[in-house]
């Protein structure tokens, strides 16, 4: 594996800047979306007063993102299957996976991930995980057939939640797995009950990058572990105060159509963990492992089973898919990292 | 919802000290069997909040619990009756509608099968945010 690998068991020394970049208002949905009841109400009174009718911004997003994985969930488990994460791939491997390759990938990047946690060496001690923001559940009936843990999956969208509750249910892991629709920023969980705390690919949702790393801490337990792999921009240098105008345009152009609120850095991530004394934390730049998967999707919605579905699917799938070419430019022009953070709360 | 689920829950309004255990109201309640697997349930036993469990098996109308539970450490050599009461209660009992109650304020969470849509307040009296559950 030619991941780049941050020395192990040591804080890493990384530029430093201001956190506050992590909560630029700037980078918080434009557009206020009110609640569907609201909606009715406006609706029948002829009234297109929308704005004034929008409740907080915290509660639109969160109804963006159910809105956009209710409806895109089952488009995306056809084409891919029940992971929604990134492939785990060796860096200059050209050649073209079949699906089954990418979807073995998807495998591989959990295994890596709970690999370079250290997590792998420890399985024993695994009864309980939670997984924040599980999308259908791939993480969690393979992370609890896995360890042979108790495994609780939570997201904001009911389609998500129900689905994954019906395929833990047919793979006969129902008392092992359940899913729950619950806010990864108020985790309806007693605190440190959680051995392996996993957030794949959700940290990017996250407006409140403070508030998030705080609740993934709280619920772990002493001696538990914190795997966070997520979407990034680069890290800002020594005297950077912010990315580069033209760089911040094109991560709000990717924010708008993936309900995604606000973009951080590894490092961000890495100084809130410090600021919570968190123990033993690595990171990790990935996005060399993980290049060939947008091209991939991009060339399965390009099929005629592809089209066809996105047509099917709506207007939030077909500029979901419109806007995958972003993500490919936001990697080669190194704006857009792919990471992975791990720690231990001591005991 | 099960009660290994439940085991888990506690109520996070802001303000909120001890949120734990939520009280069961159980309006329906049924069995649904599951493969006995003890090595599982070992494996899972330190994780258990035993008084919390005891009681919320009481309010799904089970009653055969020990008030005590073993030892972590006897739990390995725990006869097959006390773990086949512990699967039952842990994993096959299940609370279909009814709500969960905050112990601290009393305010109630809805349980219910029909719909999977469960409804999270941004913003409510107290000022806090708090979740529904579906089974």
């Amino acid at each position: 594996m030619k991941a780049t690998l941050a020395p192990p068991s040591s804080l890493i020394s990384l530029p430093r800047h201001k956190v506050s970049s992590l909560r630029s208002p700037s980078l918080l949905l434009q557009s206020q979306r009110p609640s569907s009841a609201l909606m009715t109400t406006t609706a029948t009174r002829g009234s297109v007063a929308v704005t004034a009718a929008a409740t907080s911004s915290a509660e639109a997003l969160r109804e963006g993102i159910a809105e956009f994985y209710n409806e895109t969930s089952g488009l995306w488990e056809e084409i891919w299957g029940d992971h929604m994460h990134h492939g785990f791939y060796d860096p200059d491997s050209s050649v073209q996976l079949s699906d089954s390759g990418h979807r073995e990938a998807q495998i591989r990047m959990i295994e890596e991930s709970l690999r370079f946690a250290g997590v792998t060496e420890e399985e024993k001690k695994i009864k309980r995980v939670v997984d924040v923001g599980c999308g259908i559940g791939g993480s969690s009936r393979y992370i609890a057939s896995k360890f042979g843990a108790e495994c609780i999956g939570i997201t904001l969208s009911p389609v998500q939640a129900k689905r994954a509750n019906d395929l833990a249910a047919a793979q006969s892991l129902s008392h092992k797995v359940s899913f729950q629709v619950a806010d990864a920023l108020d985790q309806p969980f007693e605190d440190g009950i959680f051995d392996l705390v996993w957030s794949m690919e959700s940290g990017e949702h996250m407006p409140d990058k403070a508030k998030f790393v705080k609740e993934l801490v709280r619920v772990t337990a002493p001696g538990g572990r914190i795997i966070i792999v997520t979407w990034c921009h680069r890290n800002l240098s020594q005297g950077e105060e912010s990315l580069q105008p033209w760089e911040q345009n094109l991560l709000d152009r990717i924010c708008k159509t993936f309900y995604l609120p606000a973009w951080c850095s590894t490092s961000d991530y890495v100084e809130l963990l410090q600021s919570l004394s968190l123990q033993d934390i690595k990171c990790a730049d990935w996005s060399e492992n993980v290049a060939p998967f947008w091209p991939a999707v991009i060339r399965t919605a390009l099929t005629w089973k592809g089209l066809v579905s996105l047509l099917r699917s709506g207007m939030k799938s077909i500029k979901g898919a419109l806007t995958m070419p972003l993500m490919i430019e936001g990697y080669k022009k190194g704006v857009i990292k792919f990471g992975i953070i791990t720690c231990q709360k001591p005991l | 919802m099960r009660l290994i689920t439940h085991n888990m829950l506690s109520c996070n309004i802001k303000g909120v000290t001890n949120g734990f255990p939520l009280k069961i109201e159980a309006e329906k309640v049924i069995e649904k069997e599951v493969d006995f697997n003890p090595d599982f349930l070992r494996h899972m036993f330190a994780k258990i909040e035993w008084k919390a469990l005891v009681e919320a098996a009481r309010s799904m109308g089970y009653a055969e619990l020990p008030e005590d539970s073993p030892d972590a450490a006897a739990i390995d050599s725990a006869d097959e009756t006390f773990l086949r009461k512990l699967h039952h209660a842990l994993l096959e009992l299940h609370l279909e509608e009814g709500a969960l109650v905050c112990p601290e304020t009393g305010r109630k969470f809805p349980v219910n099968k029909a719909t999977f849509w469960t409804h999270i307040d941004s913003v409510d009296q107290s000022g806090g945010s708090a979740s529904m559950w579906t089974t």
